[in-house]
């Protein structure tokens, strides 16, 4: 590990490194905190998204400033059909990845386990994975017209993968020590499903469900936007046909928002649910 | 307890047939500590494994209170070498130990007590809400030996469980051993590589060839029930005893008959 890492790990655990602790009166000086230089950044790019549209370089009727986009936003939030959109976003999101979650973890749980179904199956799931999900617009308007259900069929198509093919892997990863131990202590079938299979996929199935739960939003907002169900990306493209632009920047400012939150819930899971894992309990070994 | 009879493995590489293990033949009696030494590669963990019934023997068999092995027997407990790896990480050790009694049909404080119990025989009183990460390598390996007595089996096959600590550890972890088989009254084939140990820990060592493996010498170790790591050792007896394997190993290794 190298000492860059190690103090943030420790910074980040609250932790201090008393080796490195200067002990003379000239205090050296100390590394900018990462938060503040995150910060800086933010505060840099919002400037030039301030400054730009004041100069010849870009088009204010295209790229309006920084405080039309905020003015707009606020005005946004104070619209009962903001929060509508917003609903509609979250709850195709919502939904969607847990369906692909649910139908990912018991499928690859089952197909992983039964090795003759995988290799069945191994051909028809690497032709299927790459198809684009929004290949499948036209079929999901046809199926469900421009309601939610539509969104949900994108979403969970794209999502499902990124899980399967993690619990695929995840169970194929089972510790032949740890399988023989199983098997020697004479656990039931069950059991070794319960405890030796299940724990083993399921950093692989934290991993899936974090680019899922990337993917689900990505494809939702792009159904709303494309087929026109409501949500946020139907927002938007209402906003940019009405020559809104601050209010289209300000709903692309909230997707956005949206992407981050939804990283940082999925991180905060992940270390909940794995706290014995390596990569979790932060002790290289 | 313990029949191997003829036991024998083949393993196929691109086609061609090698004999691991040819034919060995021998009993191990109920309540006796036998060790199993040979030179390195002569098969001792595929001789472990086919006992445990992890493995199928290409001829022969093994059998376990007189029934054939063929798979995992009752009563049969396994300890791996690699005990980080036979340790369940996701688990604490009180449910490490607890998870092999849960198909005995005991109350969850009957299991309790049992787990408190394993811990208590290995020195580890108290350990149950601690991860197995953060104890050392002897004390992970004490873990899973715990594990392995929790069920109170009546065989214990050991795969040089010691091979992977350090000397000192080493020297507490064999007198565990030595302990925990003169109370528990439980038999223990223990398979190592290490003369030394063969020697301080049996009754009798079982000198394997090179393979194709064969059964080459049987030592009988009259070292007595009480064992030091300092005063045994350092015997005239033990140094004999020594030899005697040492010779016997490295005849095995010319592979002189």
């Amino acid at each position: 590990m190298s000492p860059k890492r190690s103090d943030r790990l420790n910074a980040m655990s609250g932790k201090r490194t008393h080796s490195h602790q200067p002990r003379s009166n000239r205090p050296r000086p100390r590394p900018v905190p990462p938060l503040l230089l995150g910060a800086a950044g933010v505060a840099a790019a919002l400037l030039a998204g301030q400054v730009l549209p004041l100069t010849p370089l870009v088009n204010p009727r295209y790229f309006p400033t920084t405080s039309a986009v905020l003015a707009a936003l606020a005005d946004d939030l104070a619209r009962a059909e903001f929060w509508r959109a917003l609903a509609d976003t979250m709850t195709a999101w919502a939904a969607g990845l847990a369906i692909a979650v649910a139908a990912g973890a018991a499928l690859g749980i089952l197909i992983g386990s039964l090795p003759p179904v995988r290799a069945a199956t191994a051909s028809t799931i690497e032709f299927l994975r790459p198809i684009p999900s929004v290949a499948l617009v036209p079929l999901a308007v046809l199926l469900f017209g421009t309601r939610l259900p539509s969104t949900l069929l994108l979403v969970v198509y794209a999502a499902f993968w990124q899980v399967l093919v993690q619990v695929l892997a995840g169970v194929r990863d089972v510790d032949p020590v740890a399988a023989d131990t199983a098997k020697s202590l004479r656990l039931t079938k069950w059991q070794r499903l319960a405890h030796l299979a299940w724990p083993t996929a399921l950093p692989y199935l934290m991993t899936g469900v974090r680019l899922a739960a990337t993917v689900a939003l990505v494809l939702a907002v792009t159904a709303e936007l494309v087929i026109g169900s409501p949500g946020l990306g139907h927002e938007i493209a209402v906003a940019q046909t009405s020559g809104a632009a601050e209010r289209m920047y300000a709903l692309i400012l909230v997707a956005g928002a949206l992407g981050v939150a939804v990283n940082l819930g999925v991180r905060a899971l992940e270390r909940e649910v794995l706290a014995w894992h390596p990569s979790v309990r932060g002790e290289a070994r | 307890m313990l029949e191997v009879a003829g036991i024998g493995r083949d393993y196929r590489v691109d086609g061609e047939v090698h004999t691991a293990i040819d034919a060995l033949t021998f009993q191990v009696a109920e309540g006796e500590l036998v060790c199993v030494v040979g030179p390195s590669g002569c098969g001792k963990t595929t001789l472990l494994r086919m006992c445990a019934g992890l493995l199928a023997p290409t001829r022969g068999a093994a059998l376990v209170d007189g029934r054939e092995v063929d798979g995992p027997p009752e009563d049969t407990a396994v300890v791996f070498q690699e005990y980080g790896r036979s340790l369940f990480p996701w688990m604490r050790v009180g449910a490490n130990v607890e998870l092999p009694l849960k198909r005995l049909g005991l109350t969850r404080a009957q299991r309790r007590e049992r787990v408190a119990e394993a811990l208590r025989l290995v020195d580890l009183e108290g350990k149950e809400r601690v991860w197995p990460w953060q104890l050392s390598g002897g004390m992970q390996q004490r873990v899973a030996i715990a594990r392995a007595i929790a069920f109170r089996p009546r065989l214990l096959l050991m795969d040089e469980p010691f091979a992977a600590v350090d000397a000192q550890t080493r020297a507490d972890l064999e007198d565990l051993i030595r302990d925990l088989w003169a109370r528990l009254g439980i038999t223990v084939v223990f398979i190592t590589h290490d003369i030394d140990e063969s020697v301080y820990l049996g009754q009798r060592v079982l000198v394997l060839s090179s393979p194709p493996t064969t059964l080459r010498a049987e030592v009988h170790i009259g070292l007595g029930p009480e064992r030091d790591q300092l005063e045994t050792r350092s015997s005239p007896a033990f140094a004999k005893l020594r030899g005697q394997v040492w010779a016997e190993i490295q005849a095995a290794k010319r592979g002189e008959t």
